[in-house]
């Protein structure tokens, strides 16, 4: 029978241990949560059943406050129980999965284990979240059953964000609680699941612990400044721009340090480490240690922010070898000048590795480092070349593992620059290349396989299966596809509608593309459209830039019809006669939320991002949106309802241009709603779950019928409305231009000044919504925003 | 003929939402405090009495349906008549206005007037938000929020939040000072609420008694209230800690003709000598009683300097230190026991809530003149002078 989690216990409440129930409860788990009871209590506060729960009970408070958030949204907080080791552990009795969470001893968590398996039932799981200890260690002393049910599960701070979870079977474990956790860590929790093995630090840390190390050390070789290795290990070769040192200050650096010297004292006997047992610790660490200059959490360490007199804030460096604090540079190397001008993955990664600047001599010798450690750790710490690569993408945010930028700068390049680096690569890679195998991955019949180092062969990547990964049937023959858009079929008569135009922005051959879309799907009888993509963001919106640019030149004609023509599309997505889903992830902003809410139903990453955030740049959502919310709030009121609090409600999010930072939150400001649209934890899930929800919605589907009884509030709506923005302006969230767009959301949202409340249509909301939009563009102001935002990505209150 | 107040009773002001009265109506509440107050006047037949005159600031859901009417009913008896009277924060001193007026105009001997209101049931701004349009056309502000009126006062006339944040911390003390000293003890009714919850699954009756004011915050410093965030404005200077409490709460005095008095040989307490409106701009509603202020010394007959204590209701600090300021009152006298900064504003009981705690300091101190002057919402100012006998 499948095991079921039902409840869950986390057992410690640190950082960690709370971010993990706020997880849990996040995906609707019955939670428990419990640490010690504080050891320095009073007499009278050891009775006091506040104070013995006062650590869990603190921890969890601050885990709501997080920020990032911990939560999807806050109210799932009540679905965690909190208690104590000593008088609460009953609590764990019925618990389907307990996880350890507590210091990093082995006595102490010997010693509550012991405990846990007094009163756990049997057949529950146990786990430990350790990073450093043994799994085989945690679990001796205990029964068959337990060690049997016992294995690493790994999460990763915060829990909530780092898409990695390794879990780390020990000899005795049984396989089958192994296979559960590698699934319910993909489907439930949302994270890319990594089966690791009983290895010092498993996988992400363990590789990613080298290559910080092999960073300082080629910091030292090249005579680089932290900024410029920085720029160097950032996005330019796909990895977050906090790149090396400003990771390690948001890290932490006696956390890191912790990591790094738990590494180096556990791997004395691998090729890199055993290099390191004679180097001292840089001068630089030394100073920043002693001064307990930790990085953001102690305001400075590698960098320092200040201000000055003026209150202008502005960053410093850590210049390491004078260890002052210098203004921080913006780094200029040839290398990565060429390399940015480079859209290619491939070419530009082999650009920057060719060049013979300082900058291209560090990566060439950082990269070699890192292919031959990488690939003398399978089958050591991983038996598959992608459990590394996922591990890393996921722990570590890069957008690729070791073997895929292998795969770019070529196996053969890889081996050839690693050797010269005195690195010796393993041998399997050798014999991979010697039987004409050219690359670590390949996609065939629309599937990404690996090469597998056991049976020297390629295989498909299991898991994926449930993935719809469109970079896969690239080679397939499109349905239709122009500048902006690509339109596959995804099988069992469903086409997806991909975006591709420059972060997916929103232009003219995307609307044309969707109409024409939708009208291939409706003529050639297709069950229906996706509308999603892979990319980190669903769509920032429309091209702001075409629409600046048409407004400069007063070309108010052209404006009229293209508002108007995005209208219609969205419009059309709602009645066409086959359904129409869209799959979300990431930012979800302004025109890419409209049709979001137009579609017959969403399937919404919990990690999405979403907001009609027109008011930012001057301008009102315009492509339906604002009418929307007026037929979402119109049909929110029922007979001898006051009706005004719900208008607010629903015009608010648009007047203030509020982002909702989950898929949750967004039911709460009116974007999603309950009925019609579905949070998917695993984002990498959300077009295969939109397909089901098509093929679903195909069976019978009723096209439905044009909106003509839309109430809104007219004079009373609007005096409520103006009203409540006067308030804003009053206490200065709002600037006098703020004021000017937000009555205008609240004129489009309440149908004019009507007499009386009414029912309209919505096309009569449509022409106000229009009018507003096109006015708006015609004022300076609205300018000033568009190009600000253009040229900073920041929004401009004027 | 004269009027005059011959008895005045108020419950405990309980904070909204958390406090002894937040699941209690203040209809109820009000029929407590009444009952009480007839029986401390056993001389007098409830049922001659000609009007009980009921201040409430938002007449509405559970205050609404002739709240006045069925107070009067409940309480006194169905001959007797009731009315709801709403001059927002100033409903509790207008309705003793009315009543001594009619009573002096002839129009009846006896009246119970006071307030009461409950704002753990009903919210700030009623249940339906409704400005009207065209008045929202010719002045946005005609509907200005309070806090942001409060924001507005401290700007224009230049209150500063270190200001503020004394004055919060001085009231505090000084109702702490007045708990302390049993000063409320007398003014008012204990009142014993009965409720039903479900307690772990099973229906659950519990009672408590609600016997003193709930507001106080006897811990509170300086630095505390420093640390709080302006909640009305960015950047602001009003906080939670220097804005008045919400609360719950009912006053409610009993006026009699001269003649009732010798009749029944009554004791009179008071006489309230006049009471005076004025109107201000909306956006700067709390400074209100620099407007009436001035129009009732002038009514009574009197200087300034006559008025020996003064109740000046605290809706916000910035706006009480304008007041203070302008009318260059002597910080000394007023608010002598604190005010609703650490006790409480239950709106429409407010003025009449005052009046009693006046009269009471007034007794201990053997003063002649005191006054109660209350902002009003829409901008406005009320001041009562009262004389006592």
């Amino acid at each position: 029978m499948k095991k079921k989690i039902k409840k869950v216990a986390v057992l410690g409440s640190g950082v960690m241990g709370s971010g993990i129930a706020a997880h849990f409860a996040n995906i609707g788990l019955e939670t428990v949560l419990l640490d010690i009871v504080p050891f320095n209590l009073t007499d009278e506060q050891k009775a006091d059943k506040t104070a013995r729960n006062s650590i869990v009970n603190g921890a969890l408070k601050a885990a709501t406050k997080a920020r990032p958030a911990a939560f999807y949204d806050k109210s799932f907080v009540s679905r965690i129980t909190t208690g104590n080791f000593d008088d609460n552990l009953d609590l764990i009795a019925d618990a389907d999965w307990i996880i350890e969470v507590i210091i990093e001893k082995l006595d102490i968590k010997r010693g509550l284990f012991e405990k846990v398996e007094a009163i756990r039932k049997p057949g529950s799981y146990v786990t430990s979240n350790t990073s450093s200890i043994p799994i085989h260690l945690l679990v001796e002393g205990r029964s068959d059953d337990f060690k049997k049910h016992f294995c690493g599960t790994h999460f990763f701070n915060p829990p909530r964000y780092l898409r990695l979870f390794e879990v780390i079977p020990h000899e005795t474990s049984d396989p089958a609680m192994i296979d559960f956790f590698l699934e319910y860590g993909d489907k439930f929790l949302g994270k890319d699941t990594v089966l690791c093995k009983d290895t010092p630090a498993f996988i992400a840390n363990r590789i990613g612990v080298m290559s910080g190390l092999k960073v300082f050390q080629l910091t030292d070789k090249y005579d680089l400044k932290i900024e410029e290795v920085d720029a160097l290990t950032g996005p330019i070769i796909n990895r977050p721009k906090t790149g090396s040192f400003r990771l390690q200050d948001l890290v932490g650096l006696d956390t890191a340090m912790k990591v790094n010297d738990f590494v180096v004292s556990a791997c004395q006997d691998d090729e890199y480490i055993s290099t390191l047992k004679d180097l001292e610790t840089p001068k630089y660490m030394q100073f920043l240690i002693d001064n307990k200059f930790f990085g953001n959490k102690s305001k400075q360490g590698f960098y320092k922010r200040v201000k000055d007199e003026n209150g202008k804030k502005s960053t410093l460096a850590l210049n390491l070898k004078t260890l002052e604090y210098e203004p921080a540079i913006k780094p200029r190397m040839d290398s990565i000048g060429a390399a940015r001008k480079i859209e290619l993955t491939d070419k530009k990664l082999q650009t920057l590795i060719d060049h013979e600047d300082k900058g291209g001599q560090f990566l060439n010798e950082y990269f070699a480092s890192l292919f031959a450690y990488s690939s003398n750790r399978v089958p050591e710490i991983a038996d598959d070349i992608y459990s590394v690569d996922d591990a890393m993408a996921a722990g570590y945010a890069w957008d690729y593992g070791p073997f895929q930028y292998w795969d770019f700068i070529g196996v053969e390049k890889g081996i050839q620059i690693a050797e010269a680096h005195g690195n010796t690569v393993a041998q399997w890679v050798k014999d991979m290349v010697a039987a004409g195998n050219t690359s670590f991955y390949k996609t065939e019949d629309g599937q990404t396989k690996y090469y597998n180092i056991g049976s020297k062969s390629y295989q498909v990547v299991p898991g994926t299966e449930a993935f719809i990964i469109l970079d896969n049937i690239r080679d397939k023959k499109p349905v239709f596809q122009n500048s902006e858009c690509l339109v596959h079929d995804i099988g069992d008569g469903v086409l997806n509608f991909e975006f591709r135009s420059k972060a997916n922005a929103i232009g003219t051959e995307m609307g044309q593309g969707l109409a024409e879309t939708i009208r291939i799907a409706e003529e050639e009888g297709w069950n229906g459209i996706v509308i999603g993509n892979n990319a980190k963001n669903f769509s920032v919106g429309a091209n702001l830039m075409n629409v600046g640019m048409l407004a400069m030149q007063k070309d108010f004609d052209t404006l009229g019809t293209m508002v108007d023509q995005f209208q219609q599309l969205t419009m059309r997505m709602r009645y066409s006669s086959i359904p129409v889903v869209v799959a979300t992830q990431g930012y979800v902003f302004g025109g890419a939320c409209e049709m979001l809410m137009h579609a017959d139903a969403g399937a919404v990453a919990a990690e999405s991002y979403i907001g009609l955030v027109e008011v930012g740049v001057g301008l009102i959502p315009g492509g339906s949106g604002t009418k929307e919310m007026a037929v979402r709030a119109s049909d929110k009121f029922f007979e001898g309802d006051v009706e005004m609090p719900t208008l607010i409600d629903h015009f608010k999010p648009i007047a203030t241009a509020s982002v909702a930072t989950s898929g949750h939150e967004a039911y709460g400001y009116n974007l999603m709603l309950k009925n019609k649209d579905e949070v998917i934890v695993n984002a990498k899930r959300n077009i295969a779950e939109a397909k089901k929800k098509v093929l679903a919605l195909a069976d019978g589907y009723m096209q439905p019928r044009f909106r003509k009884d839309v109430k809104v509030l007219g004079r009373a709506g609007l005096a409520t409305l103006y009203t409540a923005i006067n308030e804003f302006k009053l206490g200065n969230y709002m600037s006098e231009y703020d004021v000017e767009i937000a009555r205008k959301v609240a004129y489009v949202m309440c149908g004019g000044d009507l007499t009386s409340a009414q029912q309209v249509d919505e096309q009569y909301l449509l022409d106000l919504e229009r009018e507003a939009f096109l006015s708006l563009l015609g004022n300076q102001k609205t300018m000033d925003r568009i190009q600000h935002m253009l040229t900073t990505n920041k929004p401009l209150r004027n | 003929m004269e009027a005059y107040i011959v008895a005045g009773y108020r419950s405990a002001i309980a904070k909204s939402k958390r406090g002894g009265f937040k699941n209690y109506r203040s209809d109820d509440l009000a029929v407590d405090v009444i009952k009480h107050l007839i029986s401390t006047v056993p001389e007098l037949d409830p049922t001659i009495i000609d009007d009980v005159i009921v201040g409430c600031a938002n007449p509405e859901g559970e205050q609404g349906l002739q709240i006045g009417r069925l107070i009067s009913a409940r309480a006194l008896g169905k001959e007797v008549p009731g009315v709801t009277v709403n001059r927002y924060c100033g409903s509790g001193l207008e309705t003793i206005a009315i009543a001594s007026a009619k009573i002096k105009a002839g129009m009846g001997e006896a009246f119970i007037a006071g307030g009461t209101e409950s704002m753990s049931l009903i919210p700030m701004t009623g249940y339906k938000l409704s400005p009207s349009y065209n008045a929202a056309m010719e002045n946005i502000n005609y509907h200005v929020g309070m806090g942001a009126t409060a924001e507005a006062v401290a700007v224009k006339y230049e209150v500063s939040r270190a200001q503020a944040d004394e004055f919060a911390y001085n009231s505090h003390v000084k109702a702490a000072a007045a708990i302390d000293a049993g000063k409320f003890n007398d003014q008012i009714v204990p009142v014993t609420v009965k409720e039903v919850f479900v307690k772990d699954g099973k229906r659950t009756e519990s009672e408590h008694t609600v016997a003193m004011d709930e507001g106080v915050r006897r811990s509170t410093t300086v630095e505390a209230l420093s640390g709080l965030r302006a909640v009305f404005k960015n950047g602001g200077v009003v906080t939670a800690g220097n804005s008045s409490q919400t609360s719950d709460g009912a006053a409610f005095v009993l006026v009699v003709s001269e003649r009732l008095v010798k009749e029944l040989n009554l004791t009179p307490i008071a006489r309230l000598v006049t009471c005076a409106l004025g109107g201000v701009d909306p956006l700067y509603m709390g400074i209100g009683p620099c407007a009436a202020v001035p129009k009732a010394l002038k009514q009574a007959g009197l200087n300034q300097s006559d008025i020996q204590q003064v109740e000046l209701n605290e809706a916000f600090a910035t706006q009480a230190l304008a007041v203070i300021k302008t009318l260059d009152l002597d910080p000394n006298i007023v608010n002598v026991n604190g005010g609703a900064i650490a006790l409480g504003h239950p709106l429409g009981c407010t003025g009449a809530k005052l009046s009693i705690q006046l009269l009471e300091e007034m007794k201990l101190r053997n003063q002649k003149y005191g006054m109660v002057t209350a902002c009003i919402g829409g901008g406005q100012g009320i001041a009562g002078i009262f004389e006592k006998l």
